[in-house]
């Protein structure tokens, strides 16, 4: 059945529009309007909502002049820039390694391992590696003559083991998206540009950069959601360092909400991480559409 | 008029086994146990060797046909989230086994029942001190205690002798001399052994240590109204003092790990009554001749801290009579000499039972090497408070002491930061 009209095209539209706005509506919408409407009250779960005294934004005043919450920003911030800038430029130097190179599959696999492996378990096993006296790291330094590092507990270096952990394990999965996006890149434009005499170093610059700057742009922009929420592996590895040196706003949230059981607070800090997180996202988008890249408008 | 016969019979059979279903009262008992806490200890052929709440759960049962009882165990670290969500979506259960700390908050918010009257007059008559302060909030009684825990030092006989000691030390003063001498580093000053340990990741092993010595240095954490935080007392700042005096000799670091004293690494610490099992899983057949328990080294009295787990029945629940009915019979009714808790703790869970008959009956499991000290330490057991807003309160403490032991903070301003903390949160609760 062809629909000619107009307005029933327009009724066609938000036909197959609604299972989406639905879906949205009951997963974000919903979870989004009710932690604004819980950080203005002060809740404790034991008690039903609506008996639950109305404080206004005071939530919100207290996080923002809160030493803790405050650090809890700095340190997911710190986080995510290194984390994520880190990770993706790895991640690209080693998809362009083993793109077209031989046992491409195997290499893959290698670097993707870890994506697959639980944080959980990842934390466990670095937690391991990082131990001060008989870690394998701190027996690595020892060949060098370096002093033993107290990578989880010394308050100046804990965050940056966490991050170095995170990036390690972020890799392939960057990679595998990059080695997608470089195959899409035509053979010709490399072989137009050895033709006029362009080195490895420029053919990277000026084409495999560009036309990677869509999947560049979806990787930032989704590993710095990503990072921003970051709990597991912090709160895997660096519970027994100084707090103030390694909490992230979601460990800060999760403790406020179910250990205090201040769930006012809590979704407080979770409405101030999604605004963050939003206008994060929003950042990385006009900074890439400045550079040209309007497909993920 | 057969087949009528026959369909009336399968009618009448149906609603008689619907109501035989039906017509029982189902309670609902959650708990924070581990399997074997819960479903008893059996050898390889699988003959029940110490029973476990099952057990006792399907006596009861047994005696009372209209009563099901379904157990709902829970990950300690998961069993708060457990009481919270079930509140929220309405599928409460009608038993709690509940750390005292949390409490003050179920109470201020309705979430507990007030104990019939014979209850709370066997509870305050027939059970230690430490415990019926962990049950009593606001004043009054809010359900049976269970469990009754307190601190003690343990420490390893073979790295004291090795070190030429031959007694483990009795005062705070002792030990911090002593710690150094047992401590052995690599070539790099890395520690292999430690003098003594603590653990910075855990409030329990932070906090309590601290407010052990507090109390042993007569001082007080909290006015006796929780009006006032009392940690910028010179008492106060003299014991984390003490504590950072064992950071400054070399006998502790900020990395040391009481999980590694049954690898023997770590030659003193102070740990809670139920680590016995993995002391003794960790050290097999040396146990006896490696593990030894005696009072926390005290800096002017003997003091220690403890905390209490109790019993206790929902108030939304529908079946609060028959709930309590079974605390009664699990808690309180004697049964040759003793409780069936008190014979679940002693011997399946390997904690201290707090009813008084209880701890005179199981001799053979309380007066043993390891629990028999902390039994003595009853009597010097000063309960952790049971104040409003308890685990931020330990969250708080125990933040402000790791800045302290990792040196970022003195004792003074570590206790002074978290004295302004922690009365911020008096303030709106009293």
């Amino acid at each position: 059945m062809r629909i000619k009209s107009p307005n029933k095209r327009t009724l066609a539209g938000y036909i197959f529009l609604l299972p989406a706005v639905l879906f949205y509506s009951l997963f974000f919408g919903f979870p989004v309007i009710f932690s604004f409407i819980v950080s203005t009250r002060r809740w404790n779960m034991l008690v039903p909502l609506s008996r639950a005294r109305v404080v206004g934004f005071s939530h919100y005043e207290y996080l923002l002049n809160n030493e803790l919450f405050m650090r809890a920003l700095f340190n997911t911030l710190t986080y995510s820039l290194i984390t994520v800038s880190v990770s993706l430029t790895i991640a690209l130097i080693f998809a362009v390694l083993i793109n077209g190179a031989k046992f491409s599959v195997l290499w893959r696999f290698i670097y993707f391992a870890p994506v697959v492996t639980p944080q959980v378990a990842i934390g466990t096993i670095w937690g391991y590696l990082y131990r001060p006296n008989n870690g394998l790291l701190n027996s690595f330094l020892k060949l060098f003559g370096i002093k033993p590092v107290y990578w989880l507990t010394d308050p100046d270096v804990a965050l940056f083991s966490i991050m170095l952990t995170a990036i390690w394990s972020g890799i392939g999965g960057s990679m595998l998206i990059l080695t997608a996006g470089l195959r899409n890149i035509p053979q010709d434009y490399y072989d137009a540009a050895k033709i006029d005499g362009a080195g490895p170093f420029k053919q990277f610059w000026y084409i495999t950069v560009p036309l990677l700057k869509p999947t560049l742009l979806f990787l930032t922009a989704t590993g710095m959601i990503g990072a921003w929420q970051v709990f597991d592996l912090p709160f895997i590895m660096g519970r027994n360092a100084p707090a103030k040196s390694v909490m992230t706003v979601s460990w800060y949230v999760y403790e406020t909400a179910f250990q205090s059981l201040r769930m006012g607070r809590a979704s407080a800090g979770a409405f101030l991480l999604f605004c963050v997180i939003f206008s994060v996202t929003l950042l990385v988008l006009w900074t890439f559409r400045r550079g040209g890249i309007e497909g993920y408008e | 008029m057969m087949r009528k016969l026959i369909v009336f019979l399968l009618v009448v059979a149906l609603v008689l086994t619907a109501f035989s279903v039906f017509g029982k009262t189902k309670l609902i008992m959650a708990v924070h146990w581990s399997d074997y806490q819960v479903e008893g200890v059996k050898d390889e052929n699988g003959n029940l060797v110490k029973k476990g709440l099952r057990q006792y759960v399907e006596e009861y049962m047994a005696f009372h046909p209209n009563v099901e009882i379904e157990i709902q165990s829970v990950p300690f670290d998961e069993y708060l989230k457990r009481i919270l969500i079930s509140h929220t979506s309405g599928e409460i259960a009608d038993i709690y086994v509940l750390y005292s700390l949390w409490s003050v908050q179920l109470v201020e918010s309705g979430i507990l029942d007030s104990p019939p009257k014979d209850v709370v007059d066997k509870v305050k008559n027939d059970f230690v001190k430490p415990a019926v302060d962990g049950t009593t909030i606001y004043g009054n009684i809010w359900g049976v205690p269970i469990e009754v825990d307190n601190y003690a030092l343990i420490y390893n006989k073979k790295l004291l002798k090795e070190a030429g000691f031959e007694n483990p030390p009795k005062t705070w003063d002792e030990l911090v001399e002593m710690a150094p001498k047992l401590t052995k580093r690599n070539e790099d000053e890395t520690i292999s052994q430690y003098g003594f340990a603590f653990l910075s990741g855990w409030d329990s092993a932070v906090v309590h240590p601290y407010l052990a010595l507090l109390y042993s240095n007569n001082g007080k954490f909290l006015k006796d109204d929780f009006s006032e935080c009392l940690l910028d007392s010179k008492e106060a700042i003299e014991a984390l003092e003490a504590e950072l005096e064992l950071f400054k000799n070399g006998g502790t670091d900020p990395a040391a790990s009481v999980w590694s004293f049954p690898a023997g690494k770590v030659a003193m610490m102070i740990m809670a009554p139920w680590y016995e099992t993995s002391l003794k899983l960790g050290f097999k057949d040396e146990y006896e001749e490696t593990v030894g328990v005696a009072p926390i080294p005290y800096m002017k009295k003997p003091a220690t801290v403890g905390y209490t787990w109790f019993i206790s029945v929902d108030n939304a629940s529908k079946n609060k009579e028959v709930a309590w009915d079974f605390i009664r019979w699990m808690t309180l009714v004697d049964s040759n000499g003793f409780t069936r808790m008190g014979e679940l703790m002693a011997k399946n869970i390997g904690a201290i039972p707090p009813k008084k008959s209880d701890i005179a009956y199981f001799t053979d499991e309380l007066n043993d090497l390891y629990t028999s000290v902390f039994v003595k330490e009853l009597e010097h057991t000063h309960q952790e408070p049971n104040v409003a807003q308890g685990q931020e309160i330990k969250t708080i403490l125990m933040r402000e002491i790791v800045e302290a032991w990792n040196g970022r903070k003195t004792a003074q301003e570590a206790l002074k930061d978290a004295k302004k903390q922690i009365d911020e949160i008096l303030a709106e609760f009293y």
